[in-house]
Formats: structure tokens, sequence, C-alpha cells
């Protein structure tokens, strides 16, 4: 068929067919949010309980999450899984540098939303001040299901769907103009 | 395991037992020939190297640091503890002639404590991140607490709301809940001049 | 030798020279058990000398615990090797009941022993799953997860949480187990037998895994003594010390169970001492589930335990009692304790030393991995740089553990 039939058909016969309309935000909302590969940073506790979200009985795979890819490289979303030491932070920041935008963190887990129960010399008492973070995770240890509601939360916010503490709707995260 | 603790004993070796737990404490000259001792009558197996910190500890009046060296067989069934006393700025020798494995023991005591081991081949901090000045363990180094903050705006310092009491705090009432019937505290500090070592009851 | 070293080689394709490399490994590494930093200086792909950084999950536990009431204790004591929290927790607890004197009655370290024993199968079960993943094989660590998440859903059931359980107090228990432990652990001892023969065949029996592990990184007698090495990895270097036999705590005098040794020393005696292991440990569970009687949990002591809540209604005293241990604490006497318990990396124990107050003056944990990891040097050198990432996977560290 010609280009001309494309704008002078209908719609619904055209998808008949198999020929599907979208704007590229659709499509680009639709392939970022299904398909985030954690990148491996797993610390300490949550690390094994995020090992656990991958497992047969609750199995992060399904949402998208199919890989954990050991290259920041190759990931989109960083899960900060375990309490951050002050020794690690610049570890943390660089491999967070590493990872091509669009990137997101989620911080998993008491420690590392808040420095959790360790209150002390040697603990970063949130991570959000060494990388900014989308979702907070709370728990010791959060467990499996909660870490897929996070990230499904963040799916949401990558689709634009999600709504502020005032119930305004954020905008869908542009992945080009990251702050 | 008598015969040892009469070597040790040669050695300037002063004995205490703690419910089934036996230590000596030697001078610091004859820390290296207690262990080969040790090591001589089969406990051949070093466990753990670390340090205390007696500063605030309440009635103590010998030096301030003390290094425990945890040796057994292989049996696993005859324990010594091997003390030695220090002050600050005072080194031992290294024991990784005799076990390789006290490598990552003595530099943790390092990084903890500042105990300085002569002739370790790698003494550097172990744990804690470059850029942190001081030993962690000491009593005067501060946990290092940051001040939580209460949803109406105060900022508290997490001390001021601590459950626990330390030895030397009063407390409310000054009754401090008593042992168990049979388990004394003894409270009688030690004659000046003997190695002083914290109190101990009987089992 | 180090980086930098000239190595002249002469061949059949003629003489060349080559230098050593300096590789960093970590602290972010899909192969290590944690975050490891490993300076590896390579010759080709041999290894010519390996140093491990440690301290990249420094917590401060000690320090921290100094600072807390013995019973708040707890609730660090698990964090540190996270894999085996019940071990740690037991280790604690030991040494502050061995402080203050505290009777544990029957049927708290009945259950003590069950949960332990079970924790001990689910961290060797996490050390197949990860080391075979290591390895390349991807499956065995969902068929070794699936075993796990029955353990998990006991613990649960006993404890509330997953993982970082709270569940032991000075003196026994937190409170009873509930009605459907008995039935859960009965019908896990029943099935995983099966499962095990599973694991031998699939994992054991395998001709890449022998091909990659028999012979590798050999660790003998004396340089295992050398190094301070305890634990499976000992066993496997031909040294049978079991602190559950040779020290015997918390009722372990009580049952029948053997202690797997093997003389190689090389990465498959290692994996073969903690197959045999989950076994032996089986064995003690269905041995203790039997024995298990009805009666009390905690020490009656009121000075120790806290009163049950019937008794705050009529006792003046129970309600001071209370008072006091949650405000304050308890009181040991003062005293240095060391109770060496078996935890599944090695030897475990608290050093706990009390000045009369309520919150312990010095608290040093005798981490089984710290010590262990120093013989990942001596065992891999001269060997390939393959070879080195399952040898970490075959010490079982956990860096929890290491760097506290």
């Amino acid at each position: 068929m010609s280009l001309k039939d494309l704008f002078e058909r209908d719609v619904q016969e055209l998808e008949a067919e198999g020929i599907l309309f979208t704007s590229l935000q659709n499509l680009v909302k639709w392939g970022r949010s299904n398909s985030m590969w954690p990148v491996t940073f797993g610390l300490a506790c949550c690390a094994i309980e995020m090992m656990a979200a991958t497992n047969a009985r609750n199995d992060l795979a399904r949402f998208g999450s199919e890989v954990f890819r050991a290259s920041p490289r190759q990931a989109d979303v960083m899960i900060v899984a375990g309490r951050l030491s002050k020794k690690m932070a610049p570890v943390m920041r660089r491999v967070y540098e590493q990872m091509p935008d669009p990137k997101w963190v989620i911080s998993m887990g008491a420690c590392a939303s808040s420095g959790g129960m360790f209150n002390n010399y040697a603990i970063v008492q949130n991570v959000d001040s060494v990388v900014p973070v989308d979702i907070f995770v709370p728990g010791c240890p959060p467990r499996p299901e909660s870490l897929i509601y996070a990230v499904q939360q963040l799916q949401k916010k990558v689709r634009g769907e999600a709504f502020d503490g005032n119930g305004v709707q954020l905008p869908m995260v542009e992945g080009w103009s990251r702050s | 395991m008598s015969a040892l603790l009469e070597r040790l004993a040669e050695l300037g070796g002063v004995q205490h037992e703690f419910k089934g737990m036996t230590s000596v404490t030697v001078p610091k000259r004859a820390v290296l020939d207690a262990l080969r001792a040790a090591r001589a009558d089969g406990l051949e197996m070093l466990t753990d190297i670390h340090g205390m910190d007696y500063l605030t500890y309440p009635g103590h009046t010998g030096k301030r640091f003390a290094v425990i060296y945890n040796v057994h067989d292989v049996a696993g069934r005859r324990r010594l503890f091997i003390r030695v006393d220090l002050d600050d700025g005072e080194t031992l020798p290294t024991a990784t002639g005799l076990w390789s494995g006290a490598s990552f023991l003595e530099r943790e005591t390092f990084d903890m404590m500042g105990v300085v081991f002569d002739g370790h081949p790698d003494l550097r901090k172990l744990l804690t991140p470059e850029d942190l000045e001081g030993h962690p363990h000491r009593k005067d180094f501060p946990l290092g607490e940051t001040p939580t903050l209460f949803g109406d705006g105060r900022f508290l310092d997490p001390a001021s709301f601590r459950a626990g009491l330390s030895g030397r705090d009063q407390g409310l009432t000054g009754w401090k809940g008593g042992a168990r019937d049979g388990v004394v505290a003894s409270q009688t500090p030690k004659a000046p001049g003997t190695a002083q070592r914290p109190e101990k009851s009987g089992s | 030798m180090s980086k930098g070293t000239v190595v002249k080689h002469d061949t059949e394709l003629g003489a060349f020279d080559t230098q050593h490399m300096r590789i960093n490994v970590g602290p972010q590494h899909p192969s290590t058990h944690g975050v490891l930093r490993l300076v590896v200086d390579l010759d080709g792909e041999r290894i010519v000398s390996l140093r491990p950084h440690v301290g990249y999950l420094h917590t401060g536990f000690e320090k921290t615990m100094e600072n807390r009431t013995y019973q708040q204790g707890v609730t660090y004591s698990n964090r540190m090797d996270y894999v085996n929290g019940f071990a740690h927790d037991l280790a604690y607890i030991l040494g502050v009941e061995k402080l203050i004197g505290a009777r544990v009655p029957e049927r708290a370290q009945r259950v003590r022993v069950i949960l332990t024993e079970l924790n001990r199968i689910a961290s060797h079960l996490v050390f197949f799953g990860t080391t075979l993943l290591d390895m390349g094989a991807l499956t065995p660590f969902f068929y070794t997860m699936r075993e796990r998440e029955v353990l998990q859903d006991i613990f649960e059931s006993v404890s509330g949480v997953r993982m970082n359980y709270g569940y032991f107090r000075v003196g026994g228990l937190y409170r009873d187990v509930p009605e459907n432990f008995e039935p859960m652990v009965r019908q896990f001892v029943k099935e995983f037998p099966d499962y095990l023969d599973q694991y031998k065949d699939l994992f054991m029996g395998n001709d890449i895994l022998e091909a990659r592990t028999r012979g590798v990184a050999v660790l003998t007698r004396q340089q295992a003594l050398d190094w301070c090495l305890t634990g499976p990895s000992l066993r496997a270097s031909g040294v049978p010390l079991d602190f559950r036999k040779a020290a015997p705590y918390s009722g372990y005098q009580d049952y029948d169970f053997d202690v797997p040794c093997y003389d190689d020393g090389d990465i498959w005696a290692r994996m073969q001492v903690r197959m045999d292991e989950m076994h032996e440990s089986l064995r003690i569970v269905a041995q203790a589930i039997d024995m298990l009687e009805p009666g009390p949990t905690i020490d009656p002591d009121r000075r120790i335990s806290l009163p049950p809540r019937h008794e705050l209604e009529n006792s003046m005293e129970a309600v001071i009692f209370h008072f006091k241990l949650v405000t304050e604490g308890f009181h040991p006497p003062k005293g240095e304790v060391y109770v060496p318990t078996e935890s599944a990396r090695g030897e475990l124990g608290y050093y706990i030393a009390s000045d009369g107050g309520s919150m312990p003056y010095r608290v040093k944990v005798r981490a089984p991995s710290l010590a262990n990891l120093q013989s990942l040097e001596v065992s891999s050198r001269g060997g390939l740089f393959a070879d080195m990432v399952i040898n970490i996977a075959s010490f079982d560290p956990v860096l929890g553990d290491v760097d506290k």
C-alpha cells in the first residue's frame, strides 16, 4: 500500500492488518519501563533478599528485570541493597557515573535510606547524599515482595504515572535532561 | 597444660581462671616466648588477636591497653588466653613469624586500637577508610552519631535517650539489678603493684 | 616479584619478554561474595600474588554494640553474617549467658539447636547456589533457593522475619514456637533428603565441576593451620575440628552426628564437606525435633528475663523488674568471657567484657571469615585467574563477617 493510504484509511482497519500507531513518547515509555536491568550492587543483607526476589518464588524477571548486569555500562537501574560504608561511597559514585543515561536508583532497605540502625562513624546516613535516589524501600530487610512493589512504582514513575505528595502528576522521566 | 603454665610462670606470667577460661598475663618482652611455648605444648592454632582499652573501666589502675592472644589446640579442647598489658605508644613484636595468619589479625588490632606490631610485613589499616584518622575502638574515639531530627523540628543527640548504663553510672537509684544467686561480683580492687586485670568473680 | 617485573621466556616461537600485570578485582564485581577487593598480579593467566583489601562494608558493629544494652545487642549480631544469622545470635547470647550465669531451659536449648542447624543448611544452600553461579551454572541457584524459601518460611513462622532474626533472648527464647513449627520442620526433614540426593548427583557428580575443582587450589594441612583457617575449609584440609563436638554448647552432646573430614584440601573437598554437613545437620534436626518436650522457654530469674504479662497485673516486684529491665537492662558482674561456637564458616566467638554496667564494655567478634580470607592468597598462587574466582567462593566468605 502506498504512503497515501496510511493517511486516508481508518486506524482500526490498519491495526487489523498489523500496523500500530503510537506516539514516540509512548513507545519509549513502554520500552524503558518494561526492561529495567539492574546493576549488581548488593552490599549486605539486603543483597540476599534481592537475590531472593529473583528466585523462582518471587520472580522479579517477569517484570522486566531479566538479568542483573555486572557491568554498569549495560544497566538501567542501580538497586543499592545494603549498608553503604564511607569507604565504599566513592566506589558507588563511580559505578553510578559509569551507568549511561537514563538511569534510576532504588535505595533498598533502612540502612541505605537513612543509615538504619547504624548511626555511627562508618555508615553513610542517607544514600541520597551520594547518588540521586528515586525510590526508597523501607524494611530490614525489605521482603522480596516489597522490592517488586518498588520496581513497579519505579516503572510507573518512568511512564509518567506517578504522583507527588500533593497529588500533582509527575512528568515522564526525560532521559536526556537529567540533573 | 600444667607444664605449660609452669613454663609461662617462669617467663613472668600471672595466671587467672574465670568460669573455665585460663588466661596468663605475661610481660611484653616474653610474649613471643610464651606463644612459642604454647605452640610447643600443642596449642598450635592461633584464633584471635585483639586489643582492650581500659580507659573508662571503673576501678582499673594498670596500663591502659591489653592485647590478648587466643590460642587453642587442634582438638579444640584446651584454650589459653595470653595477655600483655601495654601503655599508649608501646609496641609489641609481631607474631607473623610463628603464624602467618596473624597478619590480618594484627592489622585489625592496629587499625582499631592503635597497637603497633614491630616487624609486621605490611602494617596498615585494614577495615577503616584511608581518610579516617584515629583508632575507632579506643574509648576516646566518639561513636560519631548524627543527631536525630524529630518531626516537630527538634534535633536530639542519641546519647541523651539511650537505654543502657555504663559501669560508672549510678543510674536513678543505684540498684543494679543484682546477679543470679550464687554469682558474686567481687568489688575489691587489687593491691597496687600486682598485674591489674578486670575483676573476676567465682563461677 | 611485583608489577613491572620483566619475565624472560624462551620458547619455540622465539625469545620474548613479558611483564606482570596488576589487575584490580572489585569491590563491585559479580563474582565476589560481597564487596571484596583484590589486587592481583598476573603472569599471563597465572597468579603471582594476590592481596585482598577489605573494609568496604565496615559498619562499626563492635563499637555500636558497646553503646546498646546486652539485650539490644541481639539486633546487631545477626546482621554481621547475614546468611547464618542464628549462629551469631547464639554465640553472642551464649557469651552473655555465661557472664550473667543464666540457666537456659531444655526446650529452649533444643529449639535453638534446631533453628541453628536449619540455618546452617540454609547457609550451605546459598554457598552451593552462588559457587555454582560463579562457575557459570545458572540453574542450581534456583534449585537451592527453592529449598531455602521453605526454610525461611519456618524462620518466619518462628520469629516474624525471613532474615536478621531477633528471636533468641538471654536465658532462652523470645516466645514459644508456634503450633505449626513442628509439622513444618518434620515436613522439611522428610522432603529434604531427596533434594540432597539430587544435588549430590547434579552438582558433585557433574564432570565439568569435577574437572574444575579437583586438585585445584590445594591447601595443605600445615598451610591451613599456619594461616589460622577454621571451619569446613579446615575440615577439607584434614583437620577434624568442630566445636560442636570439641566444646559442646546448648546441648549438642545429646545428639549423634559425624563431622565430615577430607584430606585433599582442594576446592572439591571444600564443597564435599559442606554437602556432607547438610546431611549431618538434618540428622541433628531430626533428633532434636523428636526430643522436644513441652516446658518453659526462658530462664525464670526475673533479674534476667522479662516477667510474663499476666504477672504484671498482680505482682509489684514483677512491675519493678520489668521497668528496670526495659529502661536499663540487666547488669552482669564484672568479667570477660569467650564462648567458641561453630558457625557455617568456622569458629565463631564473642569476647564480651563487662564492667558492671548494662552495656557491654567491649565486644570483640572473632569472625571466621576474616581469618579464612587470608588462605586465599596461598591457595591461589600459581593457579589460573578463573580458578581464583571459584576459590574465593569455596572459602565461603561473607563480607559482613569480615568487615564487621
